[in-house]
């Protein structure tokens, strides 16, 4: 898996790439606990380039979601695959994570949503 | 179609696993979705194996596909500690903690589990998905 990432403005934006799964998850769970850390206020996931995903992506990403409620941050999951869309919704968690279809929408939420 | 696959039990198995796994699965005529579901499942009982059969220790595990007409079958052993996925409780959904997701997948995406006591020299786990459901 790759993670690259970038700033707009002051949202902190995490581009993944290949499969997320319980090998690859320990590097992605470093990358947000040091953004968590930080308290950093505002993290975009982009996830079109992940294909794959097992309960340990999801895990991660529970942690991460749990640890920006905490200090009123705000984490958002977007352009979700197929098939990672589909393990959320197996997981009953598309309903919990602020997922937007485009990374424009994921923009939008932040700047007009509280 | 059978086809048998032996492992050393490491996280680093799995992605060349899932890709074999794929073709084999597509090729049977499983469609896209329900093979990424099957491909979830198998992976998730692997992490298991790996997690809690050998707790991080050397090990070896197959993974075998029998093809059906009626159903796929994928039998999966080990030799570490004994772990019975199915008798395991199931997470209240939406989990809203880490973890604990990786049986509830295993028993939602397959229509039968089963855990074979009998077999002495570690773990021994059927997963089967029937085609009447396509």
């Amino acid at each position: 898996m790759k993670i690259q990432t970038a700033n707009r403005d002051d949202i902190h934006i995490l581009e993944l790439s290949g499969e997320l799964d319980y090998h690859s998850s320990p590097e992605l769970r470093e990358k947000l606990n040091e953004l968590t850390g930080k308290q950093t206020s505002k993290i975009l996931i982009d996830l079109r380039g992940v294909d794959y995903m097992d309960s340990s992506g999801i895990a991660t990403f529970v942690e991460a979601f749990q640890k920006t409620k905490r200090y009123q941050g705000r984490l958002i999951l977007a352009e979700l695959t197929t098939t990672v869309r589909g393990v959320f919704e197996i997981a009953k968690l598309d309903s919990i994570f602020e997922i937007t279809k485009t990374m424009d929408e994921a923009f939008e939420h932040f700047t007009s949503k509280v | 179609m059978n086809k048998k696959f032996e492992l050393v039990a490491q996280s680093e198995v799995l992605p060349p696993l899932r890709r074999d796994l794929r073709q084999i699965l597509t090729q049977i005529g499983w469609n896209k979705k329900t093979t990424a579901e099957i491909l979830l499942a198998v992976d998730e009982a692997l992490t298991n194996v790996i997690r809690h059969a050998y707790q991080g220790t050397f090990g070896k595990m197959t993974v075998q596909i029998e093809d059906a007409p009626e159903r796929t079958e994928i039998i999966l052993e080990d030799q570490g500690k004994k772990f019975d996925p199915t008798k395991a409780p199931l997470p209240e959904l939406p989990r809203q903690k880490p973890g604990g997701l990786g049986i509830h997948f295993i028993m939602t995406i397959m229509d039968q589990v089963f855990y074979d006591e009998n077999y002495k020299e570690g773990n021994r786990l059927h997963l089967i998905k029937l085609k009447s459901k396509i």
